[in-house]
């Protein structure tokens, strides 16, 4: 914006100089926090993005924590639970059709997912600040065969709030038969690395 | 802190004192040499002019922070000068590793400077005063009378009334020492130690706040989390579920500009109407946000920073399926006429990916030929588009801006490019399919700040300006009062007394009424005789001396610059 609004422009100036005034800027230390973790979503320039690299924690029995009970409607319109898939491993996968690293993983998901329906491992999407018609095209793209929450809002990924929220699209997490958090993984994973960490948690080679 | 407080290890003399000692004491005296230079006064007065100076490219470029879409912006309007200025970390100023290490210095020098003090200055407010000097009469300020009182009774009413004025005491063997203001050390002292709290805030704002920015279309809403932020920046111990669980929904937006005369185009209000919940499952609460007016939840500040237009776009490929439908964010390449540039990928339609970039006229006037927007509101919206299919490069995994093109796998459809109104469409070549603008939507972009060192940095800051003040209107002075028998069997008092820093004047009046007030008291003890107006006054103060009725001492007072 080349020339923001007068009172656009004093709110920012206004800013500053409470930044200035502050003397030390607390955003400098922020910056050095490290990757600007929703950098590639809608919205965003993109300039400055650390692409979000790969990056998965395991939780040991004992350290799980409670997944809240989240439900809605698919984006077929379909009303799912979280409740309903009690007893299975439930591999939620948060995404969007216009985010590219999800795009990259999708296959790797579609496959597993596939794959291991026979051992009892469900898989989830969670549809993120997308649209129902892009939604239903990058499904059918990647031959999607799971259902996904539409969640234009972010509103379960909110309820995730005080366990282990997702911090990257995508963010996947893993919960076992007792509906523990046992996985998270942010950024794209490859089929190798999920296949791994869901053996880890059905105690089987997935 | 003033300069002349400054230690004077900053002196080039010391400094060579310093350089002088690290040859004998190696390593150790080149580290004291060094902190003492880090901790000078000096050294804090340049690293505080270079954090002003290196703010400047943060208030002069566009800051991702603050307007990330400004920085795109530029990005298209300089491509050689801003990946350069994006390596010099100038589109993120107060993030740059470089400003980071001037404000770490400032902060030790700081720290290294006002502790030591601070511990000198509570050595200092609790001070005894010290002993009388032997000889009064070469303080600023002197008076002498003599009494009839002996020596110890004279010096202890004395020390009765200066007690009396709240003087903290200190006597001796034939004096009386006595010492005000000790106020001046407490402001100097809470100075400092506001100053140090105040840096202390403002890390405690680095460590635990965060700041983000939303972009949000009306009808649309999101939750404070990261996933859902475009851009997040945490504090160190800032992880995802620090975040104050809010959501919001963004009902409408209107923006009104002025309409005519010469200041016509320029905002007048905006007004956003947002639903909002404090935490999942809590009850809806509405607030009309405005400019300046922050929607504050927990804590954390939502501030309405920019706003825009999105035209809703329906792309139908050439399977015939909608692909795309929805509002699309186009950034306002011009504020004053709100002209806005976008691009629409659709990287699901079949048989081939299309991207479109586009422009979006809210005020669409024909200007000789081609169409430009005449004002920001959306009076007569048009939406031109130029098409390119082939590969978005979106599914490799490489994240990439929604805002730009990555033209490199894709080549423009050759077709013309005529301004779409609401509800027209425009038929691909190739039988790609079609593209159809709907309508217009707005958006406004949101910046999310927490800060938890904010109230204490504006506390500590309060403090310092109250201690400064304090420090300056209160002075620190000192009364010795010395009592000896004279020859004549009777009692000399000699009363001295100095102000330190008495830069507002008016010690010496203090001290005048004091000691005439002791000379008329130590009279009045002994009961002022008939005799008293027998003795002609000679100046003021025996005047009132007489009218008092202690003729019989012989007054000499001199004022501060009696000498």
């Amino acid at each position: 914006m080349s020339r923001p609004p007068a009172r656009i422009r004093s709110a920012l100036g206004a800013a500053a100089m409470a930044l200035a005034a502050a003397l030390l800027v607390a955003m400098g230390t922020a910056g050095c926090a490290g990757g600007d973790i929703g950098a590639n979503t809608p919205g965003s320039s993109g300039q400055s993005f650390v692409s979000h690299s790969y990056e998965s924690t395991f939780y040991r029995v004992g350290d799980r924590p409670l997944a809240p009970v989240v439900a809605g409607s698919t984006i077929s319109g379909q009303k799912i639970s979280l409740a309903s898939y009690r007893g299975d491993t439930i591999v939620l996968n948060f995404w969007g059709s216009w985010c590219a690293p999800c795009r990259a993983e999708a296959p790797a998901l579609g496959q597993l997912a596939r794959n291991l329906a026979a051992k009892g491992v469900k898989f989830i999407g969670v549809d993120i600040r997308d649209q129902p018609d892009s939604a239903r095209a990058f499904m059918q793209t990647f031959n999607v065969g799971y259902p996904s929450l539409n969640d234009p809002g972010d509103e379960i990924a909110l309820e995730f709030h005080s366990t282990v929220p997702p911090a990257a699209i995508p963010t996947t997490l893993i919960i076992d038969r007792s509906g523990r958090i046992a996985a998270r993984i942010f950024g794209a994973s490859s089929y190798a690395q999920l296949q791994a960490l869901i053996s880890k948690v059905i105690g089987q080679p997935a | 802190m003033t300069a002349a407080e400054e230690d004077s290890t900053a002196s080039p003399a010391a400094a060579a004192a310093g350089l002088s000692r690290a040859t004998r004491f190696g390593a150790v005296g080149w580290l004291r040499w060094a902190w003492r230079q880090l901790t000078s006064m000096r050294t804090a007065l340049i690293l505080l002019f270079l954090l002003a100076l290196a703010s400047v490219p943060g208030s002069v470029l566009p800051q991702e922070g603050i307007d990330p879409a400004a920085v795109t912006q530029y990005y298209q309007s300089h491509p050689a000068l801003a990946p350069v200025l994006n390596r010099l970390s100038l589109f993120s100023v107060f993030a740059a590793p470089w400003f980071a290490a001037i404000y770490i210095l400032l902060f030790a020098s700081l720290a290294g400077c006002v502790l030591p003090r601070t511990i000198r200055l509570v050595g200092s407010a609790r001070q005894r005063p010290p002993r009388a000097p032997s000889n009064l009469a070469r303080l600023p300020a002197t008076a002498s009378y003599t009494t009839d009182l002996t020596p110890g009774t004279a010096l202890q009413s004395a020390a009765q009334l200066l007690g009396q004025r709240r003087f903290r005491l200190h006597t001796g063997d034939g004096w009386v020492s006595a010492e005000k203001g000790y106020l001046r050390e407490v402001g100097n002292l809470l100075f400092h130690l506001a100053l140090l709290a105040l840096l202390f805030s403002v890390a405690l704002g680095g460590i635990f706040g965060y700041k983000a920015n939303r972009l949000l279309i009306v009808g649309q809403g999101f939750a404070n989390t990261p996933t859902d932020l475009d851009v997040f920046r945490p504090g160190r111990l800032v992880g995802p579920g620090s975040l104050q669980p809010f959501s919001i929904n963004l009902q409408n937006f209107h923006a009104q500009y002025v309409a005519s005369g010469p200041e016509i185009d320029q905002p007048l209000s905006y007004n956003a109407g947002l639903n909002y919940q404090t935490r999942p499952g809590a009850p809806v609460r509405h607030y009309t946000l405005r400019v300046n007016h922050p929607l504050v939840v927990d804590g954390a500040s939502v501030y309405l920073i920019g706003h825009g237009y999105a035209p809703v776009v329906k792309v139908t490929d050439g399977t015939g399926t909608v692909r795309w439908d929805g509002p699309v964010p186009f950034i306002p390449v011009d504020q004053s006429t709100m002209t806005s540039e976008g691009v629409i990928k659709v990287p699901d339609a079949k048989p081939a990916q299309l991207g479109f970039a586009g422009v979006f006229l809210p005020s669409a006037v024909n200007a000789g030929g081609t169409l430009e927007s005449a004002f920001p509101s959306a009076l007569n919206p048009r939406l031109s588009l130029i098409g390119f299919s082939g590969n978005l490069g979106m599914n490799s995994g490489q994240a990439q801006s929604v805002y730009q093109l990555d033209t490199q796998g894709l080549h423009q459809l050759r077709m013309v490019a005529s301004p779409l109104a609401a509800g027209q469409s425009m038929t691909l070549p190739n039988g790609l399919g079609t593209v159809t603008y709907l309508g217009y939507q707005q958006w406004i972009s949101l910046a999310i700040t927490y800060d938890p060192g904010q109230l204490p940095a504006l506390v500590s800051g309060f403090a310092a300006l109250a201690g400064l003040i304090l420090s300056f209107l209160v002075r620190r002075r000192r009364v010795f009062v010395r009592a000896a028998a004279a020859a004549d069997g009777r009692t000399e008092v000699t009363l001295g007394g100095l102000a330190r820093s008495d830069a507002a004047g008016g010690f010496e009046g203090e001290f005048t009424e004091l000691a005439q007030m002791l000379r008329a008291q130590q009279a009045g003890t002994f009961g002022a005789g008939p005799k008293a107006s027998q003795d002609p006054p000679g100046d003021a103060v025996e005047a009132e001396t007489a009218r008092a009725g202690a003729d019989r001492h012989e007054v000499a007072l001199t004022g501060p610059d009696g000498e």
